[in-house]
C-alpha cells in the first residue's frame, strides 16, 4: 500500500507542495477556499522586489517542474519590468502570463491602451511609467456597460476567442490610425480569466501585448485558481473543498479532522493554509473575545487556524504570553510603527526543508506564508512548497522502499 | 418644527475697502495666522466685513482640533447650571449654522441609560429635570425635546445595550463634518478677497517702525513647508488663532507666551466600519469620566480621552492604551462593540484654557480674546481656547472689538445669515445621481459635502482627457475623481492627506489601499508635479494612516492590513 501525504491549503504552497509529493506518493489536498494566492496581482517575485538582487537565481528543477505544470507563468533567467496602477515600473523574478514584460522591448515606445474602462486613466498612467510610453485611443469596449465591469468579469470576456479576435483587429485599427511606431501595448487587467490570453493576443496583433499590476481580488488570482485546478488534476491529487479543523496523532499515522467531520489520515502532513492574510495564522487579542471589563487570562497574539501540534514564533522563537491581559501592544507588532513586525513575520516554526520543529517523528511540514520569518513572496511560497512536498514524499517513499526490500 | 423652515438669504454686503489706497498685493489690513476653524471663521468674517485678509497655516485647514474633534455643535446642555447664558448663545449658534450650512448638518439623537444603583433613581430625577430645563433652549437649534425612557423604552431602541438600568432619557445632538466647515469658511473668504496661504508656516511676526500712517505696523514673514518660496506680507492687525500652537505663534512676535498659555489636552477618537448604533450612547469610562458611542455620518465613533499632551503637535496620534481605554468604557454597556471593526483613529489637541491643579475634564472650555496691546504689540490679538461649536460667535467678537478700534468702521457681523458656500439651497441626491448617471451613493455623500455646489463638483475635470471625472476613486467612501480634482483646484488641497480631510478619501476599511496612489496621480497632474511626487504622497498617506488603524487593530482588520501592506509593498514599494 502506497504511503499518503495530505496537504492543507490550496494556494501556491500547496499547490506546489502536491504537485512535488504526487511523484512519489498518493496525495489529497484539502483547500478551505480563497486565500493569498487568489489575491495576487500576478507579478512574482521570489526576494521582495524593493530587496532584490541584479541578478536573478536560478530555479532548481523541481521548481521549474512545478511551474511547468502551472502553465500560466513566465520567469524569464533574466527577470521581468512590470507596469504597477499605481505607475511605478518594477522588477519582478516572473510574471503571470498575461502581463506585459517591458524588460525585452528594449527600445521604441510602449502603446498604453486609452480604452474608457473605469479607474484606468491611460494618460496619468504613461506619464508616471516614463518618456517611453504614450497613451493610444483604441475601442476595446463592446457594449457601455463594460466600462465599469468589475476587471475580473472583464476578463472573462476574453476568454471567448471570437472577442479576443475582435479585440485584436481593433487595436491593430488603433496602431494604424495612431501612425507611430510600437513595441509592445499594455491594456488594464483583461486578458482572460480561464487563461492567460496575451500570447494569442500578441500573436494576432503582431505585437506584445499584455496586462499591467492591478489590484488584488483581480484577474491574475483567478487565472491561478484555474491554473491549480488543471495542475492538480494532472498530477492526479485527490482534492476536498471542506476546511481542515485539526491535525491529531492516530497511531503512527497523522489524521486530519474537517469540519464536515470527515477525518483522513496520511503518512504525513504538509501545512500550507498561508499566513495572516490567507487565514492560516490568525491575529487574536485577549480582548477582542471578551466584553467584561478585564480579560480573565493573557494569552499570545497570534494563533494558527486549526488545531495542531507545531508551534509558532519568530526569530527561531517561540511566542510568549504577554505581560498584558489585554494583549501585546499591537504597536509591537505591526508596521508601520514596527519594522521587521511579528504580525509580517510570526509563523509555524520549521527547518529549512519545511519540516515542522518540536515534532518528534519530523513529518509535518510546513510551506509558505504559514512559515515563520520565510518572506512572503509567491515564489518563495513556490519553492517552499516544493521542498516540503519532497521531504514529506521521500519520507513516505523512504519508508515504502524499507518495506518493500523486508518484503 | 418645520423641517424645512425657510430663511432669508441675504445678498452679499457691499465690499467696503475701510483704507482706500492703492496698495501691493502684499499689504492687507489683516494677517489670520491658522487655518483652523477659528483663523478660518474669523477670516471670513472680516473679508465680509471688507477688510482684506492673508491667512497663513502651518499645516493643512483643519489640521488640528478641528478636523479631529468629535463632530458635533453641542447646544451647551453642560453650562445649563452654572451659566445659562452661555447654554442660550450656545444652542442660537447651533441654529445659525444649521441655516447657514444646512446640507453640512445631521441629527444624533443619543441616549443616556442611568443604571440601577442605590442612588440611581434619584439621578434618574435629576437628570430628568435638568433636560427639562433645557428644553426650553431646544427650539433656538431645532432640537426635539428630552424624553424620558424606562428600562424597556431603552432596549427597544437599542436591544444591544446591557446591565440593569432604572431608566434614561433621550437628548438631541447636530453632527457637523468640523474639516468641511473650516473648508467653507475658507471658501467664503476666498470668494471675498481673502488670500490663504496654506503649508505656509509664519516665521517672524515683525513690528514695522514709522509706518503708523500708512496703518501698517506688522511684517510677517512665511515659508511655503512645501515648495520653500518666501511670502512677505504688511498689515495693521494681525490675528492669532492657533489653538493649541498659541504661545509658540506669540513667541514669533516677541510676546510672552503666558499671555497666550493654553493646556493642551489630547483627545482621541476610535472608528468604527459602520454604524452599529441609531443612537448616540452615553457611557462612562473606568475613571467615571462620561463618553460616548455615536453613529456619525457613515460610520460609528467612540470619544474621547482627555489628557494633557506633552508631545508634538504636528504629530498627534492615538496609542492602543487610549483605544484600551475607551472600548472598555463603552462595552460595559454595549459589549458588542468589542466585536465591531475599528477601521482607525483620530487625535487632536484642544487649546483648553490654561489652569495648574485641576483635573483635565475641569478646565473651562470657554474662549478669550487676548488683546496685546498692554504687551508693547497693539493690533496683535490671541483667540484662546474656544470650540467647534462656539466659532462664529467667537469670530464675531474678535470683529466686534477689532473693526471699531483699528479701522474706524463699524460693519456688521452677517455670518448668522449670509449661507455657507453651497448653504443656500441642498439639492435632491436622487435627482443628481439619475442626472449624471452617478450611484445614489456617491451622489448622497456629494450633496452632504458640497450642498449646492455638488453639480459644480461633478463637472470639474470634464475637459480632462480620457472622460474619468465619474468614475470612483476612493470606493469606500465613496469619492469621485471630480471630487478630488475639485478639492485640489477650488478647496486647496495639495496632498493626498488634504483630499483625505476634504472629502473623507481613503478613510475607509481598505484604508487607502485602492485609491491612494491614483488620488496622489490626480494631483501630480493638476499640480503639474512629477508623477513620482504623487507616489510619495501616496505613500506618506499610507503610512500615516496605516499608524492611525494599527493602535485600534483587532482580527479582522489585521488582515486587511496584510493585504494592503502585501498590495502596497507590490505596486508602491515599501513604505519606508
Amino acid at each position: 500500500m502506497s504511503r499518503h501525504v495530505i496537504v492543507v491549503g490550496g494556494g501556491v504552497a500547496g499547490t506546489a507542495g502536491a504537485i512535488t509529493a504526487a511523484v512519489h506518493a498518493s496525495v489529497t489536498l484539502i483547500d478551505g477556499g480563497t486565500g493569498a494566492s487568489t489575491l495576487s496581482t500576478g507579478a512574482i517575485d521570489l526576494v521582495p522586489w524593493t530587496e532584490a538582487p541584479a541578478t536573478a537565481a536560478p530555479l532548481t528543477r523541481e521548481v521549474q517542474q512545478v511551474l511547468r505544470a502551472l502553465d500560466g507563468y513566465c520567469v524569464p533567467d533574466r527577470g521581468a519590468l512590470v507596469l504597477t496602477g499605481a505607475g511605478v515600473v518594477r522588477p519582478a523574478r516572473g510574471h503571470d502570463a498575461a502581463l506585459l514584460d517591458v524588460a525585452p522591448v528594449a527600445s521604441g515606445r510602449v502603446g498604453v491602451v486609452r480604452c474608457g474602462r473605469s479607474g484606468w486613466d491611460a494618460d496619468a498612467l504613461a506619464r508616471a511609467w516614463g518618456t517611453r510610453f504614450v497613451a493610444v485611443d483604441a475601442t476595446v469596449l463592446r457594449l457601455d456597460g463594460e466600462r465599469v465591469l468589475p476587471d475580473p468579469d472583464f476578463a472573462a470576456r476574453h476568454d471567448d476567442d471570437d472577442r479576443l479576435g475582435w479585440l485584436a483587429d481593433r487595436l491593430r485599427e488603433a496602431l494604424a490610425r495612431s501612425g507611430g511606431a510600437f513595441s509592445a501595448l499594455v491594456l488594464p487587467p483583461s486578458l482572460g480569466v480561464e487563461r492567460a490570453r496575451a500570447d494569442a493576443l500578441s500573436r494576432r496583433v503582431g505585437l506584445p501585448c499584455g496586462e499591467a499590476v492591478g489590484m488584488p481580488g483581480g484577474p491574475p488570482g483567478l487565472r491561478f485558481e484555474r491554473a491549480r485546478d488543471r495542475a492538480l488534476a494532472g498530477a492526479a491529487v485527490t482534492r476536498l473543498r471542506d476546511r481542515a479543523v485539526s491535525v491529531e496523532r492516530a497511531g503512527d499515522r497523522w489524521r486530519v479532522v474537517t469540519e464536515g467531520g470527515d477525518r483522513h489520515d496520511g503518512d504525513s502532513v504538509v501545512l500550507a493554509m498561508g499566513g495572516l492574510l490567507g487565514g492560516g495564522i490568525e491575529y487574536a487579542p485577549s480582548e477582542a473575545a471578551l466584553a467584561s471589563v478585564l480579560p480573565p487570562a493573557a494569552r499570545p497574539a497570534l494563533r494558527l487556524s486549526i488545531q495542531a501540534p507545531v508551534v509558532l514564533g519568530s526569530h527561531g522563537r517561540a511566542l510568549e504570553l504577554p505581560g498584558s491581559l489585554f494583549g501585546v501592544p499591537p504597536e509591537s507588532l505591526a508596521p508601520p510603527f514596527a519594522r521587521d513586525a511579528l504580525l509580517d513575520r510570526a509563523g509555524v516554526l520549521a527547518e529549512r526543508n519545511g519540516a515542522a520543529t518540536g515534532i518528534k517523528e519530523g513529518d509535518i511540514f510546513a510551506a509558505g506564508d504559514l512559515v515563520a520569518d520565510a518572506p512572503r513572496t509567491w515564489l518563495a511560497s513556490l519553492s517552499a512548497g516544493v521542498q516540503a512536498g519532497a521531504a514529506a514524499a521521500g519520507d513516505a517513499a523512504q519508508r515504502a522502499g524499507a518495506v518493500r526490500s523486508i518484503a | 418644527m418645520d423641517e424645512s423652515e425657510p430663511f432669508s438669504v441675504r445678498p452679499p454686503p457691499a465690499v467696503m475697502r475701510v483704507a482706500e489706497r492703492p496698495l501691493e498685493a502684499d499689504h492687507v489690513d489683516a494677517v489670520v495666522v491658522g487655518g483652523g476653524i477659528n483663523g478660518t471663521g474669523v477670516a471670513r468674517d472680516l473679508s465680509l466685513r471688507g477688510l482684506r485678509v492673508a491667512l497663513f497655516e502651518r499645516n493643512d485647514l483643519a489640521f488640528g482640533a478641528s478636523g479631529n474633534s468629535s463632530g458635533m455643535i453641542h447646544g451647551g446642555v453642560r453650562y445649563l447650571s452654572r451659566a445659562p447664558k452661555v447654554t442660550e448663545s450656545s444652542c442660537r449658534d447651533s441654529g445659525y449654522i444649521q441655516r447657514t450650512a444646512p446640507h453640512l448638518l445631521f441629527r444624533i439623537p443619543f441616549l443616556m441609560p442611568l443604571r440601577s444603583g442605590p442612588t440611581a433613581r434619584l439621578m434618574l430625577e435629576l437628570v430628568d429635570a435638568y433636560f427639562r430645563a433645557y428644553d426650553d433652549f431646544q427650539p433656538l437649534k431645532r432640537g426635539e425635546p428630552h424624553c424620558r425612557l424606562d428600562p424597556s423604552d431603552l432596549a427597544r431602541l437599542e436591544p444591544g445595550l446591557v446591565g440593569a438600568v432604572v431608566g434614561g432619557i433621550t437628548f438631541d445632538e447636530w453632527g457637523v463634518d468640523g474639516a468641511r466647515l473650516c473648508v467653507l469658511n475658507a471658501i467664503d473668504a476666498i470668494e471675498n478677497g481673502a488670500r490663504l496661504h496654506l503649508h505656509t508656516t509664519v516665521e517672524s511676526i515683525g513690528r514695522i517702525a514709522g509706518n503708523e500712517a500708512r496703518g501698517e505696523r506688522y511684517v510677517v514673514e512665511a515659508r511655503d513647508r512645501m515648495t520653500q518660496r518666501r511670502v512677505r506680507v504688511r498689515a495693521r492687525v494681525v490675528v492669532n488663532a492657533t489653538g493649541a500652537w498659541s504661545p509658540i505663534t506669540a513667541a514669533l512676535g516677541g510676546l510672552p507666551q503666558a499671555r497666550t498659555r493654553v493646556r493642551p489636552g489630547k483627545g482621541i477618537h476610535v472608528v468604527l466600519d459602520r454604524r452599529v448604533t441609531n443612537y448616540g450612547i452615553v457611557s462612562e469610562a473606568i475613571d467615571g469620566r462620561q463618553m460616548f458611542l455615536f453613529p456619525w455620518q457613515n460610520v460609528s465613533v467612540i470619544g474621547t480621552t482627555d489628557d494633557d499632551y506633552y508631545g508634538d503637535l504636528d504629530d498627534v496620534h492615538a496609542t492602543s492604551e487610549e483605544v484600551r481605554y475607551l472600548v472598555q468604557g463603552v462595552a460595559r454597556v454595549f459589549p458588542s462593540v468589542r466585536e465591531a471593526r475599528a477601521i482607525g483613529t483620530y487625535a487632536g489637541v484642544r487649546p483648553t484654557l490654561f489652569a495648574f491643579g485641576k483635573n483635565e475634564d475641569e478646565l473651562s472650555r470657554e474662549h478669550a480674546v487676548v488683546d496685546h496691546t498692554g504687551d508693547g504689540a497693539p493690533g496683535v490679538y490671541s483667540m484662546i481656547g474656544g470650540k467647534l461649536a462656539s466659532y462664529r460667535m467667537f469670530a464675531q467678537e474678535l470683529c466686534d472689538q477689532v473693526l471699531p478700534r483699528e479701522f474706524d468702521s463699524n460693519a456688521a457681523c452677517t455670518t448668522h445669515v449670509r449661507p455657507l458656500p453651497g448653504g443656500s439651497r441642498v439639492p435632491d441626491a436622487l435627482d443628481l445621481a439619475a442626472k449624471n448617471g452617478v450611484t445614489p451613493v456617491a451622489a448622497r455623500r456629494l450633496v452632504y459635502r458640497h450642498g449646492e455646489r455638488a453639480p459644480r463638483v461633478l463637472e470639474c475635470g470634464a475637459t480632462t482627457r480620457g472622460g474619468h471625472e465619474l468614475d470612483v476613486t476612493c470606493p469606500c467612501e465613496p469619492v469621485l475623481e471630480s471630487e478630488v480634482r475639485y478639492a485640489v483646484r477650488e478647496e486647496m488641497a495639495r496632498t493626498v492627506d488634504d483630499v483625505a480631510r476634504r472629502t473623507r478619501l481613503g478613510l475607509g476599511a481598505c484604508g487607502g489601499m485602492r485609491c491612494a496612489a491614483r488620488c496622489g496621480q490626480i494631483i501630480a497632474r493638476e499640480l503639474d508635479l512629477p508623477p513620482a511626487e504623487g507616489c510619495a504622497m501616496a505613500r506618506d498617506f499610507l503610512e500615516r494612516q496605516a499608524r492611525a488603524r494599527v493602535v485600534a487593530l483587532g482580527p479582522e482588520q489585521a488582515r486587511q492590513e496584510a493585504l494592503a501592506l502585501a498590495h502596497v509593498r507590490a505596486s508602491l514599494g515599501e513604505l519606508r
